[in-house]
């Protein structure tokens, strides 16, 4: 037997630290077998901090549970299937209450556990049974519906001096005798993964009567939570594979390190052609991270990895021997610093994809033309009320406020009358279309309808400019505008 | 004025979308035969992909085209379940007044496979509802069960005479003087994209009263994005941390898109070669990375890093020379 499982806890008392977790949890449990219904429990905490061991301790005072983990496929119908069934049969005692347990919820995955939170959240729903989910990532986009309906608990890493004391019990118990400092070590290592620590200390110990220092290298460092800093500089202090394969290990989006490591590139390396090939390194690494990205095959991250690691760390002719500072990425700050700016930006963008039909993307390419026209005072004033530009929108393409102009001001009163004059007939059929739609889609806006009057006074304006022929395009043209009222978007 | 002209004048009906006579001419079979398989338009950006689908839209849904009709940006509403919720939405209820709807997607090589796999299986839930026209600028990106359904239709970069004759066709709507020579140089900048064409002339007949080739130089020096001349001196000197923060600052602060970027990069060190400020077999060299890293950030990467990345090549040069 694994000593994990041979000295996992018995019963709540014997979990490790989380007194405050183990607390709540035990009052859940006692609320569900007094017949009040909880919200399900969501434990989240990083790997090896008794999760699963609090699962299934709380497990033993239900009649019954079932468990679903990442090993098992979860898509919407496999979920329904057991867990469903489970919870509407039910067992016999405890007023037959049957613990379902969902292990690794961050870990369903997009495509394959398709429908997978979907699941999760219509057996909350309607389940009538304690449910206990498990994940790792608290920030995890696939649990965030999941939490609000939760009590979520998180479930701390443990103290090292707890581990400390946990696997000297473990050695008393086999009969190893040990140097302090060896556990102490490992303790450290585990970085809190309490499992990680037992599984170690079984490596070394199991079936020897002592353990020493020297026993120490045969692990391999495989739990050793670096800094991300102390991996960017291995990566770009060392030549040596194994190091800073080693150093790689960290829990970091792989965006971040390819950024922290581009960053850094041209404050450590001094020779151009270092620089220029530690840069054709990360150029192939974030390709792959585009590839890994746009096929949703994160397999290719691993190639990713090495590239900008490995591949940059031996760009380098030799080891430089001096002390660099690095520095987060400056494009973080630059990104912070213009968020008001890139905001206005995008909200303009879309006003102005909106009416021409274009993405924002397309529609920023625009600017710089927009830029120039908007110096023009009296086309300043049209775009904007084109647009629907705020004030402080048009201060994007503009400095000086637009001045209304002195020609647009009388060209509207004489219009008016105009107006009035033309469109009689017109206003009959737009009446017309009006009422057709009207008794297919009910609801209109009024505020929109009188937008509405407005541009197709607008549109008069150059019917009035204009030749015959034009004046039944515009015509057309204020029909459309005119049903435009009830599309879609 | 009224409004942007590439709105004002855009074709309203098949016969005045220019330049892709093959496939106006078989598009309008279907508005003989009143019905539409899905459609893919490709091709690149200001050919009339939009123009023509909305065209099309029109024709074939009449006068009540607009409730029938949904147009979708892929580029702004990314994800797969804006993307689902809309287009069911749409495509459960049966056309009103229309003989059945039309969804027009924009830009779906920006979609992630995921959401293209999403799509297609809209695609076919809803065939008889709803006929899909989607528009992309790089096929290759589409995944393949999408592309075979759909009859697909390259859009091709519009030719300078027929920018030229619809230039004219605004510029007399318009009222306004035009040079041929303007025109020429509109043409030669706008490199088959009508939406840039008509977007320099309507700048350059905001800032003088006759738009001359004189205006439409300043618009498009104007337009483009700055601060590349000095990125480049920056990193020929090298000057690498220097030169890379101004490339952040010009895409982080001032938003402009890689795309254009490379472009400009292109253009600044094809006039620097002309000048005589870099020698030739240089120009070669630079050249080729330029169309290296180009490829990249089409393919999907991250456009910064890749032009850093390009950056450094400057910088080796100026040490090598």
């Amino acid at each position: 037997m694994l000593w994990t499982n041979k000295y996992s806890p018995k019963n709540f008392k014997e979990v490790l630290g989380n007194n405050k977790a183990k607390d709540e949890i035990s009052e859940w449990i006692d609320n569900w077998l007094i017949n009040k219904p909880q919200k399900p429990l969501l434990l989240v905490g990083p790997p090896g901090t008794g999760k699963t061991t609090l699962a299934h301790l709380a497990a033993h005072e239900f009649a019954d549970h079932i468990e679903l983990n990442a090993s098992d496929k979860r898509s919407y119908d496999i979920l329904l299937g057991t867990v469903g069934e489970a919870s509407a049969t039910g067992s016999l005692f405890n007023q037959g209450l049957k613990l379902i347990i969902l292990d690794e919820v961050d870990g369903i995955h997009g495509t394959d556990d398709r429908g997978g939170i979907r699941a999760i959240t219509k057996i909350i729903k309607e389940g009538h049974h304690p449910l206990v989910m498990m994940a790792n990532d608290p920030y995890s986009k696939r649990i965030k519906s999941l939490k609000s309906k939760c009590q979520v608990i998180s479930i701390r890493k443990v103290h090292t001096n707890s581990i400390v004391a946990l696997l000297k019990k473990i050695c008393l118990k086999e009969g190893v005798e040990f140097e302090e400092y060896v556990l102490r070590t490992l303790a450290k290592r585990s970085n809190g993964d309490l499992r990680s620590a037992i599984n170690d200390l079984e490596i070394i110990a199991r079936g020897k009567e002592s353990i020493t220092t020297e026993d120490l290298k045969i692990i391999s460092q495989k739990d050793d939570i670096h800094n991300i800093f102390d991996s960017v500089r291995t990566v770009l202090k060392s030549k040596n594979p194994q190091r800073i394969k080693d150093a790689m290990r960290v829990e970091a989006d792989p965006a971040f390190m390819l950024e922290l490591i581009t960053e850094n590139i041209p404050r450590e390396y001094e020779k151009k052609h270092e620089i220029q090939n530690a840069y054709e390194m990360i150029s192939k690494a974030d390709i792959y991270l585009g590839r890994a990205f746009q096929t949703r095959n994160y397999g290719y991250w691993k190639y990713s990895y090495d590239l900008m690691s490995l591949g940059v760390a031996l760009s380098k002719d030799e080891t430089y021997k001096k002390f660099a500072r690095y520095t987060n990425s400056t494009v973080y700050a630059m990104l912070s610093k213009s968020r008001a700016k890139r905001d206005l930006q995008d909200r303009v963008a879309a006003k102005i994809g909106e009416k021409t039909h274009t993405s924002l993307k397309v529609a920023k390419q625009q600017f710089p033309y927009l830029e120039i026209m908007f110096q023009n005072n009296e086309i300043a004033w049209e775009l904007a009320e084109y647009f629907r530009l705020e004030n402080d929108e048009v201060k994007l393409f503009r400095s000086r406020k637009i001045k209304k102009p002195k020609t647009v001001q009388s060209k509207t009163i004489q219009e008016e009358n105009q107006v009035k004059k033309v469109s009689n007939s017109k206003k009959i059929v737009d009446k017309k279309i009006k009422e057709k739609i009207t008794s297919i889609h009910p609801p209109v806006k009024k505020i929109k309808s009188t937008q509405n009057k407005e541009s197709i006074k607008k549109e008069d304006k150059i019917e009035d400019s204009k030749s015959k022929s034009n004046k039944k395009v515009s015509k057309s043209k204020s029909k459309e505008k005119q049903v435009s009222l009830f599309s879609f978007k | 004025m009224n409004g942007p002209w590439v709105e004002k004048y855009r074709p309203k009906n098949l016969d005045e979308v220019v330049g892709q006579d093959h496939i106006i001419q078989r598009l309008k079979r279907y508005i003989k035969e009143g019905s539409l398989p899905n459609l893919m338009f490709t091709g690149p950006a200001g050919v009339g992909k939009t123009t023509t689908a909305l065209a099309l839209g029109k024709a074939l849904l009449g006068e009540y085209w607009r409730q029938n009709f949904l147009e979708l940006n892929a580029s702004d509403a990314r994800g797969i379940d804006t993307v689902r919720h809309n287009i069911k939405n749409f495509c459960r209820l049966k056309a009103v007044g229309s003989p059945f709807r039309i969804v027009f997607l924009d830009e779906v090589d920006n979609m992630t496979k995921d959401a293209q796999h999403a799509l297609r299986r809209e695609m076919e839930m809803y065939t008889k509802t709803a006929s899909f026209i989607l528009s992309c600028n790089y096929s290759s990106k589409i995944i393949d069960p999408i592309q075979s359904r759909c009859a697909i239709f390259r859009f091709t970069p519009v030719k300078g005479h027929q920018i030229i004759k619809r230039l004219e066709v605004i510029a007399e709507a318009e009222k306004i003087e035009v040079t041929l020579n303007a025109l020429e140089s509109i043409v030669y900048f706008a490199e088959g994209d009508m939406r840039r064409a008509v977007n320099i002339l309507q700048t350059s007949s905001s800032v003088g009263e006759e738009v001359t080739e004189e205006n439409v130089q300043e618009v498009v020096s104007k337009a483009k994005p700055q601060d590349v001349r000095k990125i480049i001196n920056k990193a020929l000197a090298g000057d690498f941390l220097d030169a890379r923060d101004l490339l952040r600052e010009v895409m982080v602060i001032q938003g402009i898109s890689g795309e254009d970027l490379v472009t400009q990069i292109y253009q600044e060190v094809a006039q620097m070669a002309r000048d005589g400020l870099i020698g030739e077999e240089l120009y070669v060299d630079l050249i080729e990375n330029i169309g290296k890293y180009d490829y990249r950030i089409r393919e999907g990467s991250n456009p910064r890093i890749q032009l850093e990345a390009l950056l450094t090549k400057f910088l080796f040069k100026a040490n090598a020379k």
